[in-house]
């Protein structure tokens, strides 16, 4: 066999035994293992894979995961969601549909605190849901709103997905997380604009909830201000550059820490937040260290680029061509979660859009706004699951309908990015390193 | 050696767990460190012009704990990603007979990995290897990788017993393996996490 055929046989192993079931970190290292040493002989295949786990493991940037995980564990502790909400509804109340728009709103806020998209629609869940069903609110919107809004976390830093993205693809992390602000507020917008015009054709689907002063609109500010501040961090920082995205994680995650302390997080909290964050750490680096292990069998047997190299001879435009791979995520997310696909995906399909003449960073946020999107579609749409988890009297298929403008919404802002990726590549250009 | 009722395994998980949570905490207090480190890092420069010496080599070598530690944790609780959908479709001995592979797969990997991943260790001990900018000795984070990984091992090792066990006779109580999960209890489970 050549070197080639044995990496489509690694492809075709990769993906039979992920199929069957097996843990993607032992699926890839075991045929990248098995790879490298078909390639290399018994000694140094083996030998070569031995090194891996801790060579690519121990990087500095790859830090900043355990920080920005630690600041979303933390965020359940510091009562953020409450006062975010609050402020929200009290701003935004008046517009047609107000609590649903005040909800986004919320989430947009959260995001900024909290990285995964699941945990942030079960607190808003509990949080904005009875308010929105006391005030009559239609219960598929309410559900719906709630779903789709966590999906926010995972665009707007810190975003452990985008910091993965950066990881695998050898780009700038810092790069990617402001890259990231500006689409998670467009597909904010975007949600909000939906909910108005729904409510603003059928009221009965969420009143405006009038009659705030502006007295009580300003005092519900103060308690956003923890928000703000690890905003202002973390966006700073990357943009200007004074600290590493690991030290501007770390501030970030201190400032949380002090306010669930005040909101009364005592060690038992602590150690919960503590533990859940080295459990998710520990099953990132794994599947990281699996994937790197496979890819580099991969570039051994020189498959990424012989695929890339394909994909450009096709006959087809390139926007085809990525209408085509964006098709092929939203299948894949069916039965997958985020983290898995990307990483499994991106070695070979990277290559390929760069080759295309697509931008690194804008195929960052474009294929985490996928991951996302996948978080709230049927079969496994795992947010919606999280609704009626913690709302058993809405049922599942009332989520999933309500889901349904918010979907459509999403599709206008994929379509919005690909048509002018400089909402996605602005930022990130104007800053002091790209 | 094992009952029919799985007591032994169960108290072998029972003990494995313990070694494991402590493991876990371990990675855990890590990244609680890791967090004032970078705080008075950030400080330290910005602040006073003093940026702690070697910072970058020690946060290197140190995410070692938490990049490995856990990861028997994290299998006893079934964490690491998968894809279940054809899992889910199948029940009885053949759904036991594809976790045992899977398994099978898992440990071999993990012992070629303990082995070669001692190799790297130990050539960093002779050598005396150091990082370059604080010269802070690099074996002892080498080390955490064959170490985590034969507690994993072990755990892949348990897991292989229990469901061995559950494939010989799919009508036992499943005990010492993770529970195979819908996405109701996925949900569940998140949830909670945010109580």
């Amino acid at each position: 066999m050549s070197s080639f055929e044995i990496g489509i046989a690694g492809v075709v192993g990769l993906i039979a035994l992920v199929f069957l079931g097996v843990r993607v970190v032992y699926a890839a290292a075991f045929v990248g293992m098995v790879g490298l040493i078909a390639m290399l002989g018994w000694d140094a295949g083996a030998g070569m894979a031995g090194t891996i786990p801790h060579s690519k493991v121990t990087t500095y940037t790859l830090s900043v995961l355990p920080m920005f995980i630690l600041i979303g564990y933390l965020a359940f502790h510091a009562g953020l969601t409450e006062r975010l909400f609050d402020a929200a509804r009290k701003w935004l109340g008046w517009v047609p549909g107000g609590l649903a728009v005040a909800t986004v709103i919320a989430a947009t806020g959260f995001a900024a605190v909290s990285g995964a998209s699941t945990a942030t629609a079960a607190v808003f869940s509990r949080v904005a849901i009875p308010d929105m069903l006391k005030y009559g609110y239609d219960r598929k919107l309410a559900a719906g709103v709630v779903a789709a809004g966590g999906t926010l976390a995972s665009l707007i830093p810190p975003s452990a997905l985008l910091v993965i993205y950066a990881i695998i693809v050898e780009q700038s992390v810092g790069a990617l997380l402001v890259a990231g602000f500006l689409p998670g507020i467009v597909s904010a917008i975007a949600y909000s604009i939906m909910i108005v015009i729904l409510a603003a054709l059928k009221p009965n689907l969420g009143r405006p909830i009038k009659g705030f002063t502006w007295r009580e609109r300003w005092r519900s500010v103060p308690g956003t201000l923890p928000i703000i501040a690890v905003v202002i961090i973390i966006f700073s920082a990357m943009y200007y550059g004074w600290a590493t995205p690991t030290e501007a994680g770390a501030l970030g995650a201190f400032v949380v820490f002090v306010i669930a302390l005040a909101h009364g997080m005592r060690w038992k909290g602590l150690r919960e937040a503590l533990l859940e964050s080295a459990k998710l750490t520990v099953m990132i680096f794994s599947i990281i260290w699996g994937v790197l292990l496979f890819v580099r069998f991969l570039g051994f047997a020189g498959l990424p680029d012989a695929f890339a190299k394909w994909v450009v001879t096709l006959p087809l435009p390139p926007l085809a061509i990525m209408i085509g791979i964006l098709l092929f995520y939203t299948v894949l997310g069916m039965f997958m979660d985020a983290i898995g696909m990307l990483l499994l995906t991106l070695p070979v399909v990277y290559p390929a859009v760069i080759a295309l003449g697509y931008d690194p960073i804008w195929f960052g946020i474009v294929v985490v706004k996928m991951c996302e999107i996948c978080l709230i579609t049927p079969p496994i749409g795992l947010n919606c699951f999280v609704v009626n988890g913690v709302r058993p009297d809405i049922p599942l298929s009332d989520v999933f309908r309500g889901i349904m403008p918010f979907f459509v919404a999403d599709v206008v802002t994929l379509a919005l990015f690909l048509a002018f990726p400089d909402i996605i590549l602005w930022l990130p250009r104007t800053m002091h390193m790209s | 050696m094992l009952r029919e009722d799985g007591s032994t395994l169960g108290v072998f998980d029972v003990r494995l767990g313990r070694v494991e949570t402590f493991f876990n905490l371990v990675a855990a207090a890590c990244i609680f460190v890791l967090m004032f480190l970078g705080m008075a890092q950030v400080l330290g420069r910005q602040l006073f012009d003093r940026p702690i010496s070697g910072y970058i080599d020690f946060v290197e070598l140190s995410m070692a704990t938490f990049a490995f530690l856990g990861i028997a944790y994290c299998q006893r609780l079934g964490g690491h990603v998968r894809m279940e959908m054809f899992l889910k479709m199948t029940s009885g001995r053949a759904h036991w007979a594809m976790e045992v592979f899977g398994t099978l797969i898992a440990l071999f990997v993990i012992a070629v990995l303990i082995w070669y991943g001692f190799d790297h260790f130990l050539r960093a001990y002779r050598l005396g290897d150091s990082t370059i900018d604080a010269e802070l000795p690099v074996w002892p984070s080498k080390l955490l990788v064959p170490v985590s990984f034969a507690l994993l091992w072990l755990r892949l090792l348990l897991q292989l017993a229990a469901y061995l066990r559950l494939m010989i006779n799919p009508s036992a109580a499943p005990v010492a393996v993770p529970r195979a999960m819908t996405a109701e209890e996925i949900a569940a489970q998140e949830i909670e996490g945010t109580n």
